[in-house]
């Protein structure tokens, strides 16, 4: 059954495009709502672009941009399919949000999405699949064949760190202040096929290891493994999965754009060979991003050196430059750059709300409000209710 | 003084604190009995438990006990109907104004098919057109707690607590302007007619926006702790249904208001949001063991023919007008119907009503709650039944398995 979709489809040069997994919140106490399937219906009714999907559970709605060129077309759809989302949730009076994780939903209240294949998750996962009620962004970046992605899977997993710390906002988890930026990422680690691509060099030997663990029957498709990058080969992309879902559209796009220019730099400039070290240094690296985001300090196996992430991010963002230009990121990274180096991470900003706040309840409503468009995000500060 | 006059009278006087936990206790049971055999809400256990042991069965509690035991059922409503009153949020009515035409819709419908059907039925114009303002609204209590007890959520949910808290605002407005009319068939002086609606409706308000004013305060006072506005609001719940008491206002208009503007004025989200919950759940057993007590039986017989035409004509009505508009909100296919069932239940403060309205005019009363209260009784008994099927099949109750 693999033959069809393991061929890796080529895709044309460096093309982007972004999942968003979103949270439904009810505009009661603004805990999750359950209201995924009327959601999902209201918007078959109405014309936008790109698609709105179901997720595991009936509090989460997965929206899919189209392939983009750059950020600028990327950026301009996601607005507009927000924006149908938006109108849709309004109606049946929920709020849709951004963020890795809700800040106080009991999982146990989390009710599966009825599909085979979730009911399947929940009768092998138990109740992990209910805690897998976590929002993450997807970037799918286009490869033109199978070896370059799995060159690409390797030399991006070095950067996994960045992308960690860019996007980090999930700092609550059922009711609680976890201390890390990024508490997402410890609940998908707990699923027996998360973790990274085995050292292969080439797509042969990725099919070869594929094949065996078919065949021991652990797996049937790729969408079993739930690694942090993994190939797409129906796709033809390498997709990221270790963001969080940030609070807007417009930081989701700034990333992709930082993920779309640092592809572009690996497969053309080929800067470093696969290296068994970023898989030694991988889960330390991995968590100084998800503890500390920014302020973190990763072993780069490259130099052999401790480097402060924020620096580390600042030096990438210097290299990858040109390309960002040719591809016509160039303002979207400057943007990104800023954020960087003012230390404005959407964690910080969702901490913040709770200080300024002091309630969860607020936290989720304001979260809502960013994502929806309805409040603007101004230089991160915490606005005036 | 005798010698043993340290020992309490003889036949003993039950306090109402042991009176409530008696209450407590027989519905307890009876719900859970009723829910473990026959699988259906456990109000329906608290309702029969009630008239077990009310004038219709044993005829353990009598009139001076339900009246004593009132203060309970005031206590209950108070918070379910401000709960309530929360969940009607005119910024979605806004949005969607489909919702909002619904309710008026099926309010004004279950009224004219009610009134029609029963004249039809030689029903004076007079009590037909009290027992079809009374007919518009759906019990909150029940839709409420079967809400609760399934920990329902979603479109079905949500819409049908909102077209209830418009159904419940339209009944009891329709029914104090009709008090008018009461008042002037009864030959009263002007000033009642005119003064007396005036004065329930403004004073309910009034007395809403008061408390809500104190609650807003008192919470941005005390700062975001769960704890502190949970004990404040529910103190501002018992002051204030005490207060529509003393001062001849309606508790229901009240409390819903009540409900209603401390969601809609609290525009800085001082508030923090909480279910009243497991506290609420004690006193509403003791409401539905009461309303069950306070049912008779032998009225069923004497206005059951006409209460089965109200009942049919009422559910008619509000079908003919979820199932019009509904569609337009944009909402699966199916939910219009799920939403029909779930406003069957008939709102126990009908029998308030009946109750003010008996005290006012005694004839006139008797003559009302041989058919509404025969209707309150049917219903009471299925409405539940009603309410946890579409919830069920909507899909909305939370399920029990991981």
């Amino acid at each position: 059954m693999s033959g069809e979709e393991m061929i890796f489809k080529p895709s044309p040069g460096l093309s982007v495009g972004v999942e968003l997994e979103l949270q439904i919140l009810n505009s009661r106490d603004f805990d999750l709502a359950r209201d995924a399937a009327d959601l999902l219906g209201l918007l078959e009714k109405t014309a936008h672009p790109g698609a709105v999907k179901p997720e595991i559970t009936e509090s989460m709605v997965e929206l899919n941009s189209s392939i983009h060129g750059n950020h600028e077309t990327l950026l301009t759809e996601l607005k507009a399919i927000r924006d149908a989302i938006t109108q849709a949730a309004r109606r049946l009076n929920v709020r849709i949000a951004g963020g890795g994780s809700h800040a106080f939903h009991q999982w146990a209240d989390r009710r599966i999405y009825p599909t085979e294949r979730f009911n399947h998750l929940l009768s092998l996962y138990g109740y992990l699949a209910k805690q897998f009620t976590i929002f993450g962004q997807h970037v799918h970046l286009g490869c033109p064949d199978g070896d370059a992605a799995v060159y690409l899977t390797h030399i991006l997993s070095r950067y996994v760190p960045h992308f960690i710390a860019l996007s980090a906002s999930s700092p609550f988890q059922q009711g609680e202040d976890t201390a890390y930026q990024s508490s997402r990422l410890n609940t998908v680690s707990a699923f027996p096929l998360s973790g990274q691509i085995p050292f292969v060099q080439s797509w042969a030997e990725f099919l070869e290891y594929f094949e065996k663990m078919r065949g021991f029957g652990i797996v049937e498709g790729m969408k079993d493994f739930y690694w942090d990058i993994r190939p797409k080969p129906e796709f033809g992309t390498v997709e990221i999965r270790v963001f969080d879902t940030p609070l807007t559209v417009e930081r989701a796009a700034l990333i992709a754009a930082y993920a779309q220019s640092l592809a572009r730099h690996i497969l053309v400039d080929r800067p470093f060979a696969p290296s068994r070290d970023v898989y030694l240094l991988y889960n330390h690296n991995r968590f100084q991003a998800c503890r500390y985001g920014l302020e973190g300090t990763i072993v780069d196996a490259y130099t052999q050196r401790q480097a402060g992430l924020k620096e580390d991010i600042l030096r990438t963002l210097a290299v990858i430059a040109p390309h960002a230009a040719s591809l016509g990121n160039g303002e979207a990274l400057a943007r990104l750059r800023a954020e960087v180096v003012g230390g404005r991470t959407d964690a910080n900003w969702l901490r913040g709300v709770y200080r300024e706040r002091g309630s969860l309840n607020d936290v989720a409503r304001m979260q809502g409000d960013l994502w929806m468009g309805l409040r603007t995000h101004v230089d991160g500060k915490v606005p005036q209710t | 003084m005798t010698q043993l006059s340290f020992l309490p009278e003889f036949p003993p006087v039950a306090s109402p604190l042991a009176l409530f936990g008696l209450l407590l206790i027989a519905g307890m049971v009876g719900g859970e009995l009723v829910n473990r055999v026959l699988r259906v809400p456990r109000i329906v256990g608290y309702v029969l438990t009630g008239m077990f042991l009310g004038a219709s069965g044993l005829g353990l509690l009598d009139a001076q006990q339900i009246k004593e035991a009132w203060i309970f059922v005031d206590i209950a409503l108070g918070m379910v109907l401000f709960e309530l009153g929360r969940r009607l949020d005119f910024t979605w009515l806004r949005r969607d104004p489909w919702l909002a035409a619904t309710g008026v819709l099926e309010s004004g419908l279950s009224f004219a098919l009610v009134f029609g059907a029963l004249t039809y039925f030689d029903v004076p114009p007079i009590y037909a057109v009290v027992a079809a303002s009374i007919a518009i609204a759906t019990s909150p209590v029940v839709v409420m707690v079967v809400a609760q007890e399934l920990k329902a959520e979603g479109q079905v949910t949500e819409r049908a607590l909102n077209l209830v808290a418009i159904n419940s605002v339209i009944a009891f407005v329709a029914a104090t302007m009709l008090l008018a009319w009461l008042h002037h068939e009864y030959q009263a002086g002007w000033q009642t007619i005119v003064l007396h609606p005036v004065y329930l409706l403004t004073g309910s308000l009034g007395l809403g926006f008061l408390a809500t004013g104190m609650l807003l305060l008192l919470s941005r006072w005390l700062g975001k702790t769960g704890r502190g506005h949970f004990v404040v609001t529910l103190a501002l719940v018992l002051v204030t249904v005490g207060l529509a008491r003393t001062l001849e206002l309606s508790v229901v208009l009240v409390l819903l208001a009540f409900g209603v503007m401390s969601k809609n004025l609290d525009e800085r989200h001082d508030l923090m949001p909480f279910e009243i919950g497991r506290v609420g759940e004690i006193f509403v057993v003791v409401l539905f063991v009461v309303s069950g007590a306070s049912l008779h039986l032998d009225g069923l017989i004497e206005g059951g023919t006409l209460a089965l035409v109200l009942i049919l004509a009422r559910f008619a009505g509000k079908s003919a007008g979820v199932l019009a508009l509904t569609y337009f909100s944009g909402v699966r296919r199916g939910t219009a119907g799920l939403l029909c069932l779930a406003l069957t239940p008939m709102s126990g403060m009908a029998i308030s009503i009946v109750q003010n309205t008996t005290q006012l005019y005694p004839e006139f009363g008797a003559k009302l709650a041989a058919i509404v209260l025969s209707a309150v009784l049917i219903l009471e008994l299925i409405g539940p039944v009603a309410v946890q099927f579409a919830l069920k099949r909507a899909g909305e109750a939370k399920d029990e398995a991981v």
